[in-house]
């Protein structure tokens, strides 16, 4: 008995000692490059009130935290942020959803549309934000281009860039779910394509609905490719910050359009001296929220296996 | 324990593949490391040698020395030739100095990236920035150099017996400038340029409404003119210009007209050490009148509408405050336009001193590039950067860059050169002596007695973005049907207030940690709602692990 | 007569779903495609004629190819370029080598703590790359690799995001080609070399050209660490030429060096396309 304890315990040991081996190139860069940093934002998110200039600070404690979750500039961003992240992640999947599914039933244009939606993530994102902000905002002598639309629809002028905080909110919504939508409708074209047709062939001769078909074949078998797409989706949105400047420039908390990583970053570069302890505690803050909501929808793809 | 408990411990403990087991070993592993990763982190945090630093006998010149000089333009490309000819050309002299520039087109950015050098020790040497920012950098000790003793060195100093060029002494910069770069009792800066902000007026257009222009304007007779400006007649033009956009007064900078109306009207802003003095009657009064004319839409901001310039040259605009480097867009027939020729319109541009409460006693706002030195070890490199700095206070760069836009030079002997005079004198000849822009440089180098700055500390840039903000938040108020009243001046003064963490600079959260009171509503709920979630995907984790039990 | 009119119905409903279809198609690629027309556009106009227009216009009158010279000629570009390619080559292939291995080792292998581990990387991608810039900045600079490819390639390599997507990929491969490939006695790597990767070239062609993207306009990180012109990437070109006017941004030029930028990119995809397109595991266990 002990012998094969023994035996298998060694077979055991080589298979996991392999895998580690294996993993070993991705946790060193990782460890260096992201836990590192992680630990180090931990700790400063302990020492209270960390002067960047002037590199010190009162003492440990959890007054960061304290500082933080009391600021309402913190609470705004965490508004702001949660709307941005319950509006654009299931709206673009589901756009997303429903251009692949155009697509895969087409076949004459497929490619030159692929390559058409495609085309945003190729280009810089700096670039694309400037140009929306040219496209919605309002001069002094022109309402924009997408007001002149709106206008020629019978609608009222609505000011985008500097108006009332649900037309801010609109803007920053359509232009996350522009930006996010290249990469899910090349996922899910991928994975529609991968869906074996024999299925659907006898499906078609059993004489089922094709709303049926859908439900029954189609989704269960990409449904691991959506649930990746919503969870990187939803961290994805919670890190929002760039796309935020590129509309309404680096003054966010003054357009109230802040998100928690603006609000991580202005910590960091406070016209004071840089504060990274607010800033640490803000992300830890952000971490465990996004952790929590990733482990649910980990659970919940988990459940359907 | 005796052998069979051994063995059958042994094998749970094997036989767990995902055991719950294992995961506790896993997170005790992890947590032991976490300690102590921090304890050695919390040890890195914040330890810095510092050393003071004091004049070297003499400038070794065998020793090959590289700085790096971080400078600042206004997206200008003549400026930066300006700047790589002071580089090239001061490297002839120093042959053994190698300077390496980086350019610059905004000073927050300058800042951001120095407060994240000063923690790797990796800063520049020579720096282009505002005193206000240099009080920030001055909160690591030794970061950057008092130049008092650099300044006064006999051969190295200011006009020294072995400087290499002809540096200026110290009774030849502009008194007034020199003090601007001085606080908490040392010399920080020197200054680089000078300029001020000035009022561009359309004179066509103030005569045609009936006034008189006088050589002083008041904030009276200004906001008279603009909403005698907004004259409409029955087609819906204005009358003055006989066009549909009219904004009489644009200010470019809220921050500079919030703090020089208080300065001229002796009001509180802050004092030198940091009390913050803003939030006063004064200032509210002179917030409701701003707003009201905001409402009629006779002023404006740059933030709200853009440029001034744009307007003014467009007529469409008669009063535009910009700052004398911004001399080359103004006027019909400016150097350099953002906007069509057809838009264009033709008229006489007058620059005066912008607007005061007491003509007699003219306060304008002094503004410009100063430049710092920061501390190395090598001595030698400090040394090779402070006599770079010198350099471009010489004549020659002085008066390459001031003639670009509508900078003044700071040093007399710049300023008394028959090279600069004759600039001067040829007013109105070409572009590059454009006549607004000579004007607006005369201007400020008659007024340099009537300059002022704010006081500088810790924290002074965040006020002045504040003050900024003040006038911004009232004008776009009203312009979006909002009143402006003592209830509303309340809550934006608390608003601001926590926007720029004034409380910080002075106040509660100074010194150490403030009393924060109980927390918010929105704090409450989000800690509460994490809490709960996590004990449901504990249960929902232990259910199914029972459920995997249950079936293997 | 029924049976002809089902028919003649079926026809019908098929023309207008394949007419809306196309319709929502169409629709969809005009909003993708108009920001672009818009940056071409932009490319075109002069800077004076730009900065003039008060209602922008939709069409150019005067299209001149000064900004595409002023790109070149400006800032060195082409220098840029080849720093961004040096760059972009190194970081894909390093990161394409240590993904396949993490993402075998999650998606296959059997070993203690697999789920825990792999949450543990999950939660790494929750981390913003805000935060740990400034940590990796302090760690690069004690390393003295700034201003050099290894600072700015090191950090940049791995990505969580795409062990997770090839993890995934990974997974949807049959156990029964593992057990098979088990009983002929292939070792794991073995199995990994010859087996998995064949199969799964779409998603490594996939991943391969979104890491050349991210890399290609990678702006954060290289601005942070370099400060040498030698070193500089094209996004930073990019903010060179931006300010590189009298006084006011230079869009326009701004514009052309992003429509140069973005060609090389294009091209790429456009050689890749049907790769990328052609999905995951076709035929891995018929016969």
């Amino acid at each position: 008995m002990d012998q094969n304890i023994g035996a298998s315990k060694l077979r055991r040991f080589i298979t996991e000692y392999k895998s580690w081996l294996y993993l070993l190139p991705a946790i060193i860069f990782l460890g260096i490059f992201m836990v590192y940093p992680l630990v180090d934002v931990f700790v400063y998110s302990f020492e209270e009130g960390y002067n960047f200039a002037s590199q010190s600070f009162f003492g440990t404690g959890m007054y960061n935290y304290s500082y933080v979750l009391h600021d309402p500039y913190f609470l705004q961003a965490v508004k702001n942020t949660f709307i941005i992240v319950i509006i654009t992640v299931p709206m673009s999947t589901l756009i997303a959803l429903g251009i692949s599914l155009l697509l895969s039933q087409i076949t004459k244009l497929r490619s030159m549309f692929q390559t058409i939606y495609f085309l945003p993530y190729v280009t810089n994102t700096l670039a694309v934000g400037l140009v929306f902000m040219i496209l919605f905002k309002k001069t002094a002598y022109t309402d924009g281009m997408i007001n002149l639309l709106i206008n020629a629809f019978g609608g009222a002028s609505v000011d985008f860039i500097d108006g009332p905080y649900w037309a801010k909110m609109t803007v920053m919504c359509i232009y996350t779910v522009w930006v996010v939508m290249p990469f899910k409708i090349l996922i899910l074209t991928s994975a529609l394509s991968s869906v074996n047709p024999d299925y659907y062939s006898a499906a078609r001769v059993d004489g089922t609905r094709p709303l049926r078909i859908f439900y029954r074949i189609t989704l269960p078998m990409i449904s691991p490719m959506i649930f990746y797409l919503v969870i990187t989706g939803f961290i994805g949105a919670f890190k929002a910050y760039s796309d935020e400047v590129a509309l309404f420039g680096v003054d966010l908390n003054a357009a109230g359009m802040n998100t928690i990583v603006g609000y991580i970053y202005d910590m960091l570069y406070g016209d004071s001296g840089g504060y990274p302890s607010f800033a640490s505690a803000a992300a830890i803050i952000l971490f465990v929220i996004v952790l929590t909501i990733t482990v649910i929808n980990l659970m919940i793809s988990d459940s359907d296996d | 324990m005796d052998g069979d408990k051994q063995t059958e411990l042994y094998m749970r403990l094997n036989n767990c593949n995902s055991g719950k087991l294992n995961i506790v070993k896993k997170l005790c592993v992890t947590l032991i490391m976490s300690m102590l990763i921090i304890h050695t982190l919390t040890a890195c945090h914040g330890s810095k040698e510092t050393v003071s630093f004091t004049v070297p006998e003499s400038f070794d010149e065998s020793q090959n020395i590289s700085i790096t000089f971080w400078a600042k333009n206004d997206t200008n490309k003549n400026q930066t030739a300006v700047y790589e000819k002071a580089v090239s050309d001061f490297e002839k002299l120093y042959p053994n100095v190698d300077v390496n520039i980086r350019l610059y087109t905004d000073y927050g950015k300058i800042y951001n990236d120095v407060i994240t050098n000063i923690s790797t020790n990796t800063t520049p040497n020579v720096c282009i920035t505002y005193p206000d920012h240099i009080a920030t950098y001055l909160q690591s000790p030794d970061s950057i150099v008092p130049l008092d003793e650099l300044m006064n060195d006999p051969e190295y100093g200011l006009g020294g017996s072995e400087v290499k060029f002809d540096s200026p002494r110290s009774d030849e910069i502009i008194p007034k400038f020199l003090e601007e770069c001085s606080f908490a009792g040392h010399y920080y800066a020197l200054p680089y340029m000078r300029s001020t902000e000035t009022c561009y007026v359309n004179r066509d257009f103030v005569e045609k409404l009936g006034y008189e222009l006088p050589d002083m304007l008041t904030w009276d007779f200004v906001w008279e003119v603009s909403e005698a400006a907004m004259a409409k007649d029955a087609d819906g033009n204005f009358k003055v210009n006989g066009q549909k956009t009219m904004i009489p007064f644009i200010y470019k900078s809220t921050d500079n007209m919030m703090i020089t109306m208080l300065r001229q009207l002796d009001a509180g802003y802050s004092t030198d050490a940091g009390q913050i003095e803003i939030f006063n009657d004064t200032t509210s009064d002179l917030l409701k009148e701003i707003a009201s004319h905001g409402k009629t839409g006779a002023f404006s901001t740059f933030k709200i509408s853009s440029y001034p310039g744009n307007f003014l040259n467009a007529g469409q605009c008669i009063f535009a405050i910009d700052s004398t480097a911004g001399s080359t867009w103004m006027g019909y027939e400016a150097p350099l336009t953002d906007i069509a020729e057809d838009a264009l319109v033709e008229f006489e541009l007058t620059v005066l001193p912008i607007p005061q409460f007491d003509t007699s006693n003219p306060y304008m706002i002094s503004q410009g590039p100063s430049v710092c030195i920061f501390n190395k070890e090598n001595e030698q490199e400090v040394l090779a950067s402070w006599l770079f700095t010198q350099y471009l206070l010489t004549d020659d760069i002085q008066i390459g860059y001031a003639e670009t836009e509508g900078y003044v030079p700071v040093t007399s002997q710049a300023r008394e050169t028959a090279e600069y005079q004759d600039y001067l004198s040829r007013a109105g000849e070409d572009d590059h002596h454009y006549q607004t822009k000579i004007d607006a440089t005369e201007l400020l180098l008659n007024s340099t007695d009537c300059t002022f700055v704010t006081p500088v500390f810790n924290g002074s840039a965040s006020l002045r973005d504040a003050a900024g903000a003040l006038i911004e938040n009232c004008v776009k108020t009203v312009r979006r049907k909002g009143t402006v009243d003592d209830e509303y001046i309340e809550n934006l003064y608390a608003d601001v207030r926590g926007l720029y963490r004034l409380d910080r600079i002075s106040g509660a959260g100074a010194g150490g940690p403030a009393d924060l009171g109980p927390l918010p509503k929105q704090s409450v709920a989000l800690i509460v709602c994490v809490v709960i979630a996590w004990i449901c995907i504990g249960a929902a984790a232990l259910i199914r692990y029972r459920k995997k039990r249950i079936k293997a | 007569m029924d049976y002809m009119r089902i028919e003649r119905n079926t026809k019908i409903k098929r023309g207008v779903t394949g007419t809306v279809r196309m319709i929502l198609l169409v629709l969809w690629a005009l909003i993708v495609l108009f920001p672009f027309y818009w940056m071409i556009l932009t490319s075109l106009k002069g800077y004076g004629a730009y900065n003039a227009e008060y209602i922008p216009k939709l069409y150019v009158t005067n299209p001149t190819f000064e900004n595409y010279r002023d790109a070149f000629s400006a800032v060195p570009l082409g220098r840029y370029f080849l720093n961004t390619a040096i760059f972009t080559v190194i970081t894909t292939a390093i990161m394409l080598v240590v993904i396949t291995l993490a993402a075998f080792a999650f998606a296959r292998l059997e070993f203690r703590g697999r789920n825990f581990v792999f949450v543990i990387f999950l939660s790494l991608m929750m981390i913003p790359t805000e935060l740990v810039v400034i940590t990796n900045f302090v760690t690069i600079t004690n390393w003295n690799m700034r201003n050099s490819f290894p600072g700015l390639i090191l950090p940049s390599i791995t990505s969580v995001f795409y062990i997770y997507l090839l993890k995934e990929n990974f997974e949807q491969v049959p156990d029964t080609l593992y057990y098979a490939a088990k009983v002929d006695g292939t070792s794991d790597f073995k199995y990994l070399m010859k087996v998995l990767i064949p199969i799964s070239k779409p998603t490594l062609i996939t991943v391969t050209i979104l890491k050349v993207i991210e890399c290609w306009n990678s702006y954060v990180w290289p601005r942070l660490i370099t400060d040498d012109q030698a070193y500089f990437l094209v996004s930073n070109g990019i903010q060179e030429i931006r300010e590189n006017g009298f006084g006011r941004e230079n869009i326009p030029a701004m514009m052309a060096a992003v429509v140069v930028i973005s060609a090389p990119l294009i091209v790429i995809f456009l050689i890749f396309r049907k790769q990328i397109m052609a999905g995951v595991l076709r035929g891995g266990t018929k016969g």
